[in-house]
């Protein structure tokens, strides 16, 4: 025994050259008083040790770098020592760091050799084959005879490199597991599926080396489902392998496939009941932009798109040039000392008349507070992938809950409506009179609806922004009033008409086919943007901060101005009431502290809200 | 943001939330008793194993598990032994006692603590989310005797219901404790509890191909990796009963 050592000791102090390098790598891992492979090798004489071993992968590395605590060769062939547990992570870090994860370890206890098995052997994988090896090695046990079936891993087998192996989805030595027996396994596991599949149907180089569209991603992405998944919704909604199945995941055309026209009953049943087959017409990753595909969907993209960009343009153009002429007037008067009239009101002229009655002051709280209720539970499904979008979701307690509250305020805002139409109707129609009239009355003075005065006053408006005239008199309704007024009936039929088909879509179905939802949503969305901005924007400067008005007009909320400022801003209606003697009948007392207190309260707090989704709606449509 | 978020966060959002939370907690779970023992995390037992050479760690899962992998230093004893037979914990009823088990839930470390509470110990404790929880800290794990990890197929449970239709040389062996048995089982089904299965394993015909039951699909493939080793041919449901029951509930 004591010559072989001495004969080791020789051996290894003349290594032949080929093993420097091994022994440069051996250095990291080995401790330097440890025995060397071939004395192991003289009691450990299996082929497997003496010959695959020294061709593996890890032949550089001596026996006691991965069976370490043998110091003395002697003592352990005494069995006074013994070698420890193998750990690959001495040297495989990062593995041994994520199989911390990994299901097989946590609830198996495997170790690296159960699946390793040929440890001793192992030899350099090619690159190209690891994808088919892993399914071998997984499918070892577990027989998922419908994935080897299916497209990804059909496609694997065939050699393609792109498509997913089990550890694509998976993870390899990360292996998660979300058990069907766990409460978190609907959503989690949605949610990290979903993003692996995401991770490869994105990738726009891979999928055109594939011959498939990246853009599915994006057309899923701005659905329904692809915005709530993207929010985190607590509840079921439909994540990719909901409808692609999970490992069972074939093109349309095979009549395997899930989405196969004949299966797609069954498969959208698995979340949808109670519906028409019609239906099934939904398009679930629908591209607007496609003219051919999607016709019924373009137009609508246009329209809607062309009414955003038509509206805002016009508005954003009167009120910049309202504005303009507005602050040049006041900058003329104030260099000239002369005070607007109705700041200088005194005696008769600082007496208080009724514009708006407390019915419609409270009507227009309530459309305030639905509105802003409907803009902070849908905007942020509407810019999902925006940061703001998760922070206001959850300070309404998640999506579902941001969900019950949005319906709440479309039901506010739909009995709102009915009651003005109901209101509308009485004006047109009153008792006693009946229909007598009603022409005189809808084209009236007192009507919200535009007549032929409106056009002069439009034309009058824009002479005077370029001083080209005066100012038109206005009797009790502006154009803009009487615009915001009626875009609000259009705003109701758009969003309120596809709102309600996408309440309960199965149920819709049972009215419009499947492929109108994809339309409902499309203007659903587009209007809510086009509602916001203008209320924001438009109706904001409009009323409140044009610079006589900065920063707020609290006409709606006190319901009362001075008798200067009726005859100032109306003079065609101070006229009239004059003339009919009704002048007397409108006048109030002045507003006390506490209505004026509260009504500022409300009404800065509103504009600034709006003020500030608008920032985040601008940034969220430029920038996102 | 003044007014709104005021509004809506007071008025709205925090009763409503507040509603949901309370709807959870009253739907969700019952009303939660205090637990008759100490729930402990990790690197508190670590603590405790290091200052404390006599405290009593068990591994309540069966001894075939236990021998496999186990936290270094504890001992075996099933639960279904503890319940049966409650001596086999030491007479001073005021020892510290540690029960774990390999899950999340805690479900048998949780019967080991229960019985010994019953019997009157006033010391236990119970490892929190189990041995999972231990190897996620990064602890190691001792083997007394490992059992080499076999390519046990895992068959769903619609296909094994084809099968046994199908098939004649299928023995189901429902590993579950017998009370769980007793409740309800695959028809034709035996039942080898785990626990026991180390010492009547051979009871078992070697001419059929077993499959392999348990509640969940979780400790099946041990237990067939370890019949494997004795000779057997082995299958296992994926999912276990629980997958069997939904199965047969969507028909």
């Amino acid at each position: 025994m004591e010559s072989m050592k001495l004969t080791a000791r020789k051996r290894r102090c003349g290594l032949p050259a080929g093993w420097l390098l091994a022994a440069a790598i051996a250095l990291v891992c080995l401790p330097s008083a440890a025995p060397a492979a071939q004395d192991c090798q003289f009691c450990h004489d299996e082929p497997l040790y003496r010959v695959d071993f020294s061709r593996s992968i890890h032949a550089g590395n001596g026996c006691t770098s991965c069976h370490t605590g043998i110091t003395d060769i002697e003592k352990h062939r005494d069995g006074r020592e013994k070698p420890a547990p193998v750990n690959c992570g001495i040297c495989h870090q990062e593995i041994a760091k994520e199989y911390l994860d990994n299901f097989h370890y946590i609830q198996e206890d495997f170790r690296c050799s159960d699946c390793h098995r040929d440890i001793h052997a192992i030899k350099p994988v090619d690159r190209k084959k690891i994808k088919i090896a892993t399914i071998e090695k997984c499918t070892e046990c577990h027989g998922n005879a419908d994935y080897t079936a299916s497209g990804h891993g059909e496609a694997v087998l065939r050699g393609n490199q792109d498509a997913a192996a089990c550890s694509d989805c998976h993870g390899l030595h990360n292996t998660r597991v979300f058990h069907t027996s766990l409460e978190q396994y609907p959503a989690e596991a949605r949610e990290f599926y979903t993003q692996k599949c995401k991770h490869c149907h994105a990738d726009s180089v891979m999928m055109a080396r594939n011959n498939l569209s990246d853009k599915m991603v994006a057309y899923y992405e701005g659905t329904y489902h692809g915005k709530v998944q993207e929010l985190g919704y607590p509840a079921p909604v439909a994540g990719c392998g909901d409808c692609h199945t999970r490992h069972n995941i074939l093109p349309k055309e095979d009549p395997r496939s899930s989405i196969n026209p004949a299966n797609l009953e069954a498969n959208c049943g698995r979340c949808h009941s109670g519906f028409h087959p019609r239906f099934l017409s939904y398009q679930a990753h629908p591209d607007y932009t496609d003219r051919q595909k999607y016709p019924a969907l373009y137009v609508t993209f246009l329209f809607m798109g062309g009414l955003l960009v038509g509206t805002l343009a016009f508005f954003w153009f009167h009120t910049v040039l309202w504005w303009r002429k507005v602050y040049w007037e006041n900058d003329r008067m104030e260099r000239e000392g002369i005070l607007p009239p109705s700041v200088a009101a005194t005696g008769e002229g600082l007496q208080q008349v009724e514009r708006f009655s407390v019915k419609y002051r409270i009507m227009h709280v309530l459309l305030v507070l639905s509105f802003f209720t409907l803009v902070l539970t849908g905007f942020p499904l509407k810019y999902a992938g925006a940061a703001w979008a998760g922070t206001i979701t959850q300070l309404w307690g998640g999506a579902h809950m941001a969900g019950l509250f949005h319906r709440g305020a479309a039901f506010v805002l739909i009995v709102g409506m009915a009651y003005v139409t109901w209101e509308s109707l009485k004006f047109l129609f009153p008792r006693g009179k009946g229909r007598t009239g009603w022409l005189g009355r809808l084209l009236g003075p007192d009507s919200l609806f535009p007549n032929l005065k409106d056009l002069q006053d439009l034309k009058g408006m824009f002479l005077w922004f370029f001083n080209r005239g005066e100012a038109p008199k206005f009797d009790r309704w502006t154009y803009w009033e009487k615009f915001d007024f009626l875009a609000v009936f259009w705003g109701m039929f758009a969003i309120g008409g596809s709102g309600i088909l996408l309440w309960k879509p199965e149920w819709s179905s049972w009215l419009v086919p499947g492929w109108v939802m994809n339309i409902a949503a499309l203007v659903h969305s587009e209007e809510a943007l086009l509602a916001a901005l203008f209320i924001f924007t438009i109706h904001f400067f409009n009323t409140h901060f044009i610079p006589n008005k900065f920063p707020m007009d609290r006409l709606i909320f006190t319901g009362t101005y001075r008798i200067e400022e009726l005859k100032e801003q109306r003079p065609l209606e101070y006229e009239r009431l004059v003339a009919e003697g009704r002048l007397e009948s409108m006048k109030r007392g002045h507003p006390g502290i506490p209505l004026k207190l509260i009504s500022a309260t409300f009404g800065l707090g509103s504009l600034l809200l709006g003020l500030m989704l608008t920032v985040l709606i601008l940034w969220s449509l430029l920038f996102a | 943001m003044s007014f709104m978020s005021r509004n809506t966060l007071t008025r709205l959002v925090m009763p409503a939330a507040l509603m949901f939370t309370l709807t959870l907690a009253a739907c969700g779970k019952p009303a939660e008793a205090p637990l008759p023992w100490k729930v402990i995390d990790a690197p508190t037992l670590r603590a405790m194993m290091a200052s404390d050479k006599d405290l009593l760690v068990f591994n309540t899962m069966s001894e075939i598990e236990c021998l496999d992998h186990r936290i270094p230093g504890t001992k075996c004893l099933a639960c279904e032994e503890i319940e049966k037979n409650v001596t086999l914990l030491p007479a001073d009823k005021n020892r510290d006692l540690v029960f774990y088990c390999e899950s999340a839930q805690c479900y048998r470390s949780c019967r080991g603590a229960g019985a010994a509470v019953k019997a009157g110990y006033t010391q236990v404790h119970v490892l929190d989310r189990g041995m999972p929880a231990w190897k996620q800290a990064g602890y190691s794990m001792e083997t007394v005797e490992r059992i080499p990890r076999g390519s046990i197929p895992s068959v769903r449970a619609a296909d094994l219901s084809r099968m046994i239709a199908e098939r004649k040389d299928l023995l189901l062996v429902d590993l579950r404790s017998e009370s769980s048995y007793r409740e309800g089982h695959v028809e034709g089904a035996v039942n080898f509890p785990l626990y026991r299965l180390s010492r009547n394993y051979a009871e078992i015909p070697m001419d059929r191909t077993l499959v392999l039951l348990d509640d969940r699909g979780f400790r099946t493939f041990l237990a067939g990796s370890y019949l494997e080793m004795k000779g057997y041919k082995v299958m296992r449901l994926f999912g276990g009963m629980q997958a069997w029951q939904e199965m047969a509930a969507g028909k």
